[in-house]
């Protein structure tokens, strides 16, 4: 019964490194900075490297650094430059945006929020030089721009979240913090303001998105992994020339759930629910204060908050005599 | 419902696991097999409960129907219809159906002679879903725990349990969770628009081979994992999201009661830091 | 195979150590039903997490009959409890002696022993203050403190000055700059449970009138309710606070699905209204007047006097010495009968509603044992 089920790679190849199709004409050469890892190709290609490095991956990568510094150097001054304590207590240090009192001021000073809007401004600029890299990328290799969009989703969350939001609300300190549970207590406080996030419509979509990403994955992965041995990973050859691997896979479906994808169309479901995600993420937090206050009310005002016994419990301060 | 034009040829008997020919026929698009016979019964049972007993509830608007279960009082016990019986029984319906379906998908696999993967990657969507409405309950002590059947309402039992550990995002199981989940996410984004872009070029350019495929993942970040590799990860993502999710949710209660953030204080009391 | 067993002892062993390591709570637990079915409205406690029982201190000897010379008229200076019986005043005496001075001095912590009714030492005109503050818990903050009332020990509990306590935390050294500074927040501090919340949350809601409510009562945005999520977190800090001293989850109070909502809380969530307000009254009122009897090694770090919080009396629990009530043997400290604050409010919380089953028609369930 114990049969291959293609979960690792048996049999690994070893010949010449492949250096990629040519580049076209004012590249940086992309080098020969590649080896083969063993490990690596259990799981997929043994082949890492070469990087193309270009101008737009060293300006994006320079604006990474200074932004991963600043966040990292703040923090290690929060703790007087102890290296003990700044590992110790690293998931709990923060570099925190200016208070409310600054409102959305360009510039503040330093020590009280200004190195945050620079580590923003860096690691946005680093976002951004990255995302027109791939743009370049994919226009030297005659490729679509599919990734590049993709990739520009995920940074109108970001940019939604740190940057034209507060803009909107005319404060700095609605913006996230850098730092691990900082940011996490960012995210519950937030839910908390504004009235039970989970009553923020384009929030459900966005979870429905995430989770149907991840299920697709799920569904897709495992289905062109059992069709391995008719060479199903081979897909754009399954989608231009059909071969019975992608039959077999859309069959798989069809008898199970009466609908197929075919192997193209599934990249575009994959690829839609994974940029919807970030997408309607960002305009359900982009809505939240702006537009509507308190999420469980609206959600009360529209019929779909349910409704629990009530404890008959009153709110003291509405009663005469109350301590306020 | 027509057939599709190559399908004819893959419509051939075998590969049951129980039933033998009888139930080894399609109906429509769909195939039936023993295991779609009793996923039929069980998920009509199980939906025909839940009209029911919305039926009684106070409303028909599908946002706010919400099938509870039942009062922590009845511990392990049966309650009554009403008062979480309906809710023991749709979760019975539930768990028979999803098996039987996993068990078809086994069926379906067999027949078309191709892996079991997908059955697999849906078992652990079932774990994830016992995870809530059995294991935690029984270790817990009461099906009281499992949550309810309701659109919102579902969500609010999320809310409470959560802040019932004061700060859930504490959780370290469910931190991994989450991260997964957004790894899955930006993992398919990429996969969908790389195999997107190679075989829609921009116009009046051919179709790209995975070796450009490979080139651009190397060009941009150094390493490309491949046609095959992406499917593993993808799948070990996907799965490593629907597991820790189901982890982080069995440790909270039967293994940890205080405040999540709490938790870190092992962290914070490590001999190593004096 | 036995290669298999080696691997299977070192996870088995590393998985047991990892629970270890991480102080899980695998016992039994405590759990009770705080709201509607199926809504996640529960409280789940281990039972090695409970907080010990206090232990409660014998009466020094029984309480004395009223009546008789007051102590006004039997003792010089006794400005508080001058209408009390003689009686009865000696044997609050003796019964703060036991509750709070400490062993090695006893009357002497308080009193010159060459006269007794001299003010000299400061620790005597404490007391005073404190006896008038007992006295306006028990009378004017009852919406609080109910009929189980305080005393003296419900906070020293035998310590010459409260085990738990706050004052200012030692101020960032410069704002200016970003050496050590962290803002008040992002430090793994008890007080807020160890979240990086603002650690702080006593000097703005303890003192003074910070405000709690974050979310809005309002569907949309407006002029009159700008509050930034930096306050929540703030309020976040706060009730990280409540639930610890108390020993409970949010769901003791409330239904999450909206936490401003009163007619989703339960009838605590108004007990504990009148008890943050019954804590800034203590510390506004009686402790912070304090603040020129008390000596330097009285106060905390910036110079302030120490002040309450909920823990002070809580410990860990929902109901101070586990709900005992010490009232009935110090009944001088009843104070005078006065309007509770916010008499109303507790007379518009159904009774029903301290028992929180009552709203699925059940009787809250006895704590299920669970599997071991």
């Amino acid at each position: 019964m114990a049969r291959y089920q293609n979960m690792f790679t048996q049999v690994q190849l070893r010949g010449p490194l492949e250096a990629g199709p040519p580049l076209p004409p004012g590249s940086f050469a992309r080098g020969n900075l590649s080896v083969y890892n063993y490990w690596a190709g259990k799981l997929g290609a043994a082949q890492i490297g070469p990087i193309y490095l270009g101008k737009l991956g060293i300006a994006s990568l320079t604006c990474a650094f200074l932004s991963f510094e600043i966040i990292g150097l703040n923090m290690f001054a929060s703790v007087n430059w102890d290296p003990v304590q700044f590992v110790r207590q690293l998931p709990w240090l923060a570099l925190e945006p200016p208070g409310p009192g600054w409102g959305f001021t360009l510039a503040v000073p330093l020590a009280q929020g200004g190195w945050w809007q620079m580590a923003g401004f860096f690691m946005t600029s680093a976002l951004i030089l990255w995302l027109l890299r791939t743009f370049r990328r994919a226009k030297a290799l005659g490729l679509g721009n599919h990734v590049p969009w993709a990739f520009a989703a995920g940074i109108s969350l970001i940019l939604t979240l740190g940057f034209i939001r507060p803009m909107l609300m005319g404060s700095w300190a609605e913006a996230v913090p850098f730092g691990i549970f900082p940011h996490l207590d960012w995210t519950a406080a937030f839910s908390i303001r504004y009235g039970n996030l989970f009553y923020n419509p384009f929030h459900c979509l966005s979870i429905v998105f995430l989770y149907g990403a991840t299920l697709l994955f799920a569904m897709h992965g495992a289905t062109i992994l059992a069709v391995g041995r008719y060479g199903g990973e081979r897909e754009i050859e399954q989608i231009t020339d059909r071969g019975t691997a992608a039959e077999r896979a859309a069959l798989f479906w069809r008898w199970t759930m009466g609908f197929n994808a075919t192997m193209e169309s599934i990249h575009r479901w994959a690829w839609w629910f994974a940029v919807l995600c970030p997408l309607t993420g960002a305009i359900g937090i982009l809505l939240t204060g702006t537009v509507v206050d308190n999420w469980y009310l609206w959600a009360v005002l529209h019929g779909y908050a349910p409704d629990y016994p009530s404890t008959g419990v009153i709110d003291p301060a509405t009663l005469p005599g109350a301590p306020q | 419902m027509a057939l599709l034009s190559f399908e004819r040829k893959y419509r051939v008997r075998g590969g049951t696991l129980i039933g033998g020919d009888l139930f080894d026929f399609w109906v429509g698009p769909f195939y039936v097999g023993f295991f779609g016979v009793i996923t039929a019964i069980t998920a009509s049972l199980g939906t025909a409960l839940i009209f029911y007993a919305a039926s009684l509830g106070p409303t028909w608007n599908p946002w706010l129907i919400s099938i509870a279960p039942p009062d922590l009082s009845y511990g392990l016990g049966l309650a009554p219809l009403r008062e979480g019986g309906f809710w023991q029984i749709i979760t019975l319906c539930a768990i028979a159906a999803f098996t039987s379906w996993a068990l078809r998908e086994v069926e379906i696999c067999r027949k078309l002679g191709i892996g079991y993967h997908v059955p697999f990657a849906y078992g652990f969507a079932i774990f994830a879903y016992v995870s809530l409405v059995v294991i935690r309950p029984w270790m817990l002590g009461a099906w009281g725990f499992g949550f309810p059947y309701g659109i919102f309402s579902h969500l609010d039992w999320v809310s409470n349990t959560g802040y019932q550990y004061l700060h859930f995002h504490y959780n370290p199981a469910h931190m991994l969770a989450v991260s997964f989940f957004f790894v899955t996410g930006g993992a398919l984004a990429f996969h969908g628009a790389l195999v997107l872009s190679s075989v829609n070029p921009p116009k009046g350019q051919p179709v790209k081979s995975p070796e450009y495929e490979d080139a651009f993942f190397r060009d941009t970040i150094g390493y490309s994992v491949g046609t095959l590799g992406i499917h593993r990860l993808g799948l070990f993502l996907a799965l490593s999201a629907g597991f820790w999710s189901a982890i982080c949710i069995i440790i909270s209660g039967p293994l940890w009661t205080r405040g999540w953030p709490e938790w870190w204080t092992w962290w914070l009391n490590l001999p190593i830091w004096s | 195979m036995r290669g298999h067993w080696n691997s299977i002892a070192v996870i088995g062993g590393g998985t047991a150590g990892l629970l270890l390591l991480a102080g899980c709570e695998p016992g039994a637990k405590n759990v009770t039903q705080t709201g509607y079915r199926g809504a996640g409205l529960d409280q789940i406690v281990d039972r090695s997490s409970l907080a010990k029982a206090a232990a409660i201190p014998a009466e020094p000897y029984p309480l004395p009959p009223d009546g008789g010379p007051t102590a006004g008229e039997s003792y010089e200076n006794v400005r508080v409890l001058g209408a009390v019986s003689k009686e009865r005043f000696d044997h609050l005496m003796a019964e703060m002696n036991q509750w709070v001075a400490p062993p090695e001095q006893g009357c002497n912590y308080c009193h010159n022993p060459e006269n007794l009714a001299s003010d000299e030492k400061y620790t005597k005109v404490v007391a005073r203050r404190m006896l008038q503050m007992t006295r306006t818990i028990n009378s004017r903050w009852a919406s609080h403190v109910k009929d189980t009332g305080v005393t003296c020990y419900t906070c020293h509990r035998g310590n010459a000055v409260p085990e738990y306590k706050w004052a200012l935390a030692p101020g960032a050294l410069n704002p200016h700059s970003i050496l050590g500074n962290k803002h008040g927040q992002n430090t793994p501090d008890a007080n807020v449970g160890y979240a990086s919340l603002p650690s702080d949350p006593f000097a703005a809601y303890f003192e003074g009138k910070g405000n709690i409510r974050v979310a809005s009562s309002e569907v949309f945005p407006s002029s009159k309710h700008v509050v930034s999520i930096k306050d929540a977190e703030k309020s976040y800090g706060l009730m990280m606070h409540v639930s610890s001293a108390l020993g409970v989850n949010c769901t003791y109070c409330h239904n999450t699905q909206s936490f401003r909502a009163w007619n989703l809380s339960r009838a605590q969530r108004g007990t504990a209204y009148y008890g943050i307000r019954m804590v800034r009254n203590i510390n506004d009122d009686y402790l912070t007047s304090l603040a020129s009897v008390f000596p330097a090694n009285r106060k905390g770090p910036q110079g302030d006097v120490y002040k309450v919080n909920c823990t002070t009396c809580h410990q860990g629990v929902s109901k101070p010495l586990g709900g005992i009530s010490m009232i009935a043997q110090a009944p001088s400290l009843r104070g005078p009968a006065v309007e509770p604050a916010g008499a109303a409010a507790g007379a518009a919380v159904p009774r029903a509603f301290n028992q929180p089953g009552a709203m699925t028609g059940k009787n809250e369930p006895a704590p299920i044992p669970a599997r071991p």
